[in-house]
């Protein structure tokens, strides 16, 4: 009976979405975009060059394909909980007999799933009859690539939680917002492979939750890791969500404790 | 004309005012602005760590090629923050305003409203950029190559004023642009930080003759850094950059004094 009321919101969220259709389309387009700019760069880059450190410039653009694919995908509302403070709704929302972040999570997984539909496989589509896209490496990775996809969403989810809370302090957390998605946009590897980084940033990268959100499902997908490195790589991202998770929820509770409602 | 000179000096000082109330906000968003511009540049540095050129550009004339287009961007959103928001003054009425007041129309919505946040954050990364290229990209820096960047520079703020005051006018029209102006401008825009000579030839042709984007910074950079992929068009190109500008700007201007007078208010 519990679950079916999340399952609601998650559709409610599916079928909201539907509703923006040009909207909708821009978005599809400025993903191909954006893959075709990085395909070109590569392209001419790579030259006449068949590989550049053991990496083909069809595993770059299975890499592209991927991670621009699932960020779009995932793109959780990094608003849900600023916008309602803003608006004082939030102070209803938690008196609902229901948990306000599994709501949040429905809400999410609502979209996501709009945007597994309507826009990866029409970027995928597009991609793969105009590029050369790996295949996955065997069924097996097929199926540990979408399990560590869903940890990455994870990961990326609850970073996007834990500055969520902030807004609880900050009024205006839209600076706070950008700053992190320039972080998760150049560390994650969507925009510049992580093959190519320069030792002592991999080094860096090595020690932050950035690499597990779509850097590691593309390893997977690729066959580029032994069984107990893709046990040791899932684990990094159970890891990091559980912990990001915690950190997010502390704010949360002591967050709740001194919410300040503007009007009323 | 001292007096219009005294209500630029009210505007701005106004506007100046109401964008920097909150000191510690104005510096964390123009700080936010600024890093989100510069990702695609941070991508690209490492990225030519790697690989060192991108078709035969090394990494200074690459960030010589980006900072002409911060740099101009930056210069025109302190003009033209009231055409990027065109379409909010007409749905909500507040145009009607502006048309009983005893100025230019166009003179009120220049000198209303500046996002400086965005120009801080565009201008700010477009002169971080010149300062490390400029000496190291190999461009002798006489008197005539300076000139030529003053106005380039100058050509490429009308240019993409042009191209705003274009989007503004379809306001009027159309009421609701944002979803055409993000497809018209800011998608082609992200090409523009490229030499676009790696691009497909639709995309050049895009760049050239639809939104002119190929004239706010490459042909410019092509000017000064004289590189091979120069060959493959009409040398002409690196020496109309202001005229593109003026002609451009001057059509948008028809556009809008034609537009103008087909005006109905959305409000009451």
């Amino acid at each position: 009976m519990r679950l079916s009321a999340y399952y609601a919101y998650a559709k409610k969220q599916f079928l909201s979405r539907s509703a923006y259709r040009f909207d909708h389309l821009m978005g599809i387009l400025s993903t191909c975009l954006q893959f075709f700019i990085f395909y070109e760069i590569y392209r001419t880059l790579y030259g006449s060059k068949e590989s550049v450190d053991g990496i083909t410039m069809s595993m770059i653009t299975t890499n592209f394909v991927l991670s621009l694919g699932l960020s779009a995908i995932f793109s959780p509302n990094d608003y849900f909980v600023p916008g309602r403070i803003w608006d004082g709704s939030i102070s209803t929302e938690l008196l609902r007999p229901m948990s306000f972040k599994g709501r949040m999570i429905a809400e999410n997984v609502g979209d996501a799933c709009f945007n597994l539909i309507f826009k990866f496989i029409p970027v995928l589509l597009i991609a793969i009859f105009t590029t050369g896209m790996e295949k996955p490496a065997g069924i097996g990775n097929m199926i540990l690539f979408l399990i560590s996809a869903i940890l990455g969403y994870g990961v990326l989810w609850t970073i996007s939680f834990l500055v969520q809370m902030t807004a609880f302090w900050l009024i205006n957390i839209w600076s706070l917002i950008t700053i992190k998605d320039v972080f998760v946009n150049v560390l994650s590897g969507m925009m510049i492979p992580l093959w190519f980084m320069p030792d002592w940033m991999a080094g860096v990268i090595k020690f932050t939750p950035f690499a597990s959100i779509y850097f590691t499902p593309v390893q997977i997908y690729l066959g580029q890791l032994s069984i107990s490195e893709i046990v040791f790589k899932c684990g990094v991202q159970l890891f990091w969500t559980v912990i990001i998770y915690a950190l997010g929820n502390v704010l949360w509770n002591k967050g709740q404790k001194k919410l300040v409602v503007q009007g009323g | 004309m001292r007096d219009t000179i005294h209500l630029v000096a009210v505007y701005s000082k106004t506007t100046m005012r109401a964008w920097f109330q909150y000191r510690v906000d104005a510096f964390l968003k123009s700080l936010a602005v600024f890093l989100r511009e510069a990702t695609g540049i941070i991508v690209v540095f490492f990225t030519l760590l790697k690989f060192d050129t991108l078709g035969g550009w090394n990494i200074y004339e690459m960030l010589f090629l980006f900072s002409i287009l911060f740099l101009t961007y930056g210069i025109m959103i302190i003009f033209f923050t009231g055409l990027r928001d065109f379409g909010k003054t007409v749905r909500d009425g507040s145009f009607d305003r502006f048309l009983l007041r005893p100025r230019g129309l166009l003179f009120q919505i220049i000198f209303v409203n500046s996002d400086w946040f965005a120009a801080l954050g565009h201008g700010g990364l477009g002169i971080a950029l010149f300062l490390i290229s400029a000496g190291k990209a190999g461009i002798n820096w006489n008197v005539q190559n300076a000139l030529y960047y003053v106005f380039t520079i100058a050509g490429g703020v009308l240019i993409q004023g042009a191209i705003f005051l274009f989007i503004a006018v379809l306001n009027i029209y159309l009421l609701q642009t944002d979803s055409l102006k993000e497809m018209l401008y800011w998608n082609m825009r992200k090409f523009a930080g490229y030499p676009i000579s790696i691009f497909h030839k639709i995309i050049q042709t895009l760049m050239i003759y639809v939104m002119p984007f190929a004239f706010v910074n490459y042909f410019p950079a092509q000017y000064l850094l004289r590189k091979d992929d120069m060959n493959s068009y009409p040398e002409i190109f690196m020496y109309i950059t202001p005229i593109v500008g003026i002609v451009m700007y001057l059509v948008a201007y028809a556009f809008w004094r034609f537009s103008i007078r087909y005006y109905k208010s959305s409000g009451n």
